[in-house]
């Protein structure tokens, strides 16, 4: 069920980055391409197979990893400009690019950087279960860094849901209302991330559920916004046509 | 409150004994489906009695008026009072009255054109505000059990359901067609309202009625634009952004 979850979720994502080639090539809104992808990234280097390929490649000392969380990273935080910008939710803008932000940015990197580095991750493993396997003291370092990698996704998350949650309730078209509402949901489910280490371990498919979940709803909600504009940009022309004839 | 099938059925049989369904529908443009699927439910809708009366060439109030839910209908029509008829006109016929009188300092003989027909954009939050006396909203609600915001958000919407049509006019003790006409269910003239009433309400009106009239109707206006402009310039930014 879990694979079923990933290989859907890879092929949305997927499709949504693909679509976005044209609008991309003609300069729309180039970042949303950008967020699509490296969601797609993210999630291909979240499924064992693939995660495997790749770190072979990379040395085989699960280095995969430490660039999974940086392109989640990279991918909230475009997100979160688009987000608050396009929502109006200056505060959270300011809260995600200003000094805050990136100090929150800089302190999780290098903290996750470091715990990474002070394991022994020779041998790839997904989601870096076999590390953590290895004695007390890796499986401690794993957990903290697993934390580490969830917190600015959630600190950035949180930031967003206030407005999101607002836009959802407010006089727009459906579609965006939608949309809004997606992300918030989105959102939320990332913020319940923080309270991964409280589920027990034989409730760990929760915790799959929830990642899917969340990205799920990211691209699922963005798409419907970005369906908003193209459904709304074709009835206008229409209304054009009609009045010009 | 839809009426039930069984009482349309007989409502039925009594105008047209010999008519199938199918003929029904074809006299008087109602989809075969949907009144199936009304009959099938048991809850005929009132423009479906509507459209059957006036193809049949029954006055639709007095077809109304034989069912249960509706029979303040019945009786000879009580005509409406002046400011609902005012509220029934829309507001560019207002703006056009206003402007061809002389204390807009009009050219002698321009005179306004034709009213339109009722209803109108904001009919229905108009004629309610015409028969207000302050608490109209609140016994409507406490008669009906339909929450106030969603009362007012059907006003907003230029919607009434016949039902809460009914039960305002009642509320507010006028004329019980009232609200049917507002939201277009029925018309002026099937309503009893006398021809030409509106515009001999409005020609009643005093310049000084009418200026503070149109002004409060624009100023609704001006609102409700406003609100569609941010509501716009709201979307136009998160498709600038996120499209």
């Amino acid at each position: 069920m879990i694979e079923t979850l990933q290989w859907t979720t890879l092929a949305i994502c997927a499709f949504v980055a693909v679509a976005r080639v044209p609008s991309t090539l003609r300069g729309e809104n180039r970042s949303l391409f950008g967020i699509f992808a490296m969601m797609t990234l993210a999630i291909l280097l979240s499924i064992q197979g693939p995660y495997l390929v790749i770190d072979q490649a990379l040395g085989g000392i699960n280095l995969a990893n430490l660039l999974l969380r940086f392109v989640i990273f990279g991918a909230i935080y475009f997100m979160g400009i688009r987000i608050s910008r396009g929502f109006g939710a200056d505060g959270a803008y300011r809260h995600i690019t200003g000094k805050t932000g990136m100090l929150v940015l800089l302190v999780i990197s290098t903290v996750m950087v470091a715990l990474f580095f002070s394991m022994d991750t020779a041998g790839s493993s997904a989601g870096l279960s076999a590390i953590s396997a290895k004695d007390a003291r890796h499986f401690a370092l794993v957990e903290y860094y697993g934390a580490a990698g969830r917190a600015y996704p959630a600190y950035v998350a949180l930031a967003l849901v206030p407005a999101l949650v607002g836009a959802a309730r407010d006089r727009l078209p459906a579609l965006v209302r939608t949309g809004a509402g997606l992300l918030a949901l989105g959102g939320a489910a990332v913020a319940l991330t923080l309270l991964f280490p409280v589920i027990p371990p034989e409730l760990g498919q929760i915790e799959f559920i929830i990642n899917y979940t969340a990205i799920l709803c990211f691209v699922v909600g963005l798409a419907l916004i970005w369906a908003a504009r193209v459904v709304n940009g074709r009835s206008t022309a229409r209304k054009r046509t009609s009045s010009e004839t | 409150m839809t009426l039930s099938a069984k009482a349309f059925q007989r409502w039925l049989q009594g105008i047209a004994p010999d008519a199938s369904t199918a003929d029904v529908c074809r006299v008087s443009g109602i989809k075969r489906t949907t009144l199936a699927q009304q009959l099938v439910r048991g809850k005929v809708s009132v423009s479906t009695v509507v459209s059957i009366s006036r193809a049949y060439r029954i006055n639709p109030v007095t077809a109304l008026a034989g069912f249960d839910a509706y029979s303040a209908l019945a009786g000879p029509p009580r005509p409406p009072t002046r400011n609902e008829l005012v509220s029934q006109i829309s507001t560019a016929d207002l703006l056009r009255a206003l402007l061809a009188r002389p204390a807009m300092d009009a050219d002698r003989g321009a005179a306004a054109p034709a009213l339109s027909p009722a209803p109108h954009a904001t009919s229905v939050k108009n004629w309610v505000d015409a028969i207000d006396d302050g608490e109209v909203r609140h016994r409507v609600s406490a008669s009906t059990g339909v929450a106030p915001q969603n009362y007012s958000a059907q006003l907003t919407a230029n919607r009434l359901s016949p039902e809460l049509a009914m039960a305002t006019a009642s509320a507010a003790r006028v004329g019980p067609a009232g609200g049917l006409v507002a939201t277009g269910v029925i018309t002026e003239e099937e309503a009893g309202w006398p021809p030409g009433a509106r515009q001999a309400a409005l020609d009643s009106l005093s310049d000084g009625e009418l200026t503070a009239l149109a002004g409060d109707r624009l100023q609704a206006l001006g609102k409700v634009l406003r609100r569609q402009e941010q509501d716009q310039a709201q979307t136009e930014k998160i498709w600038e952004n996120l499209g």
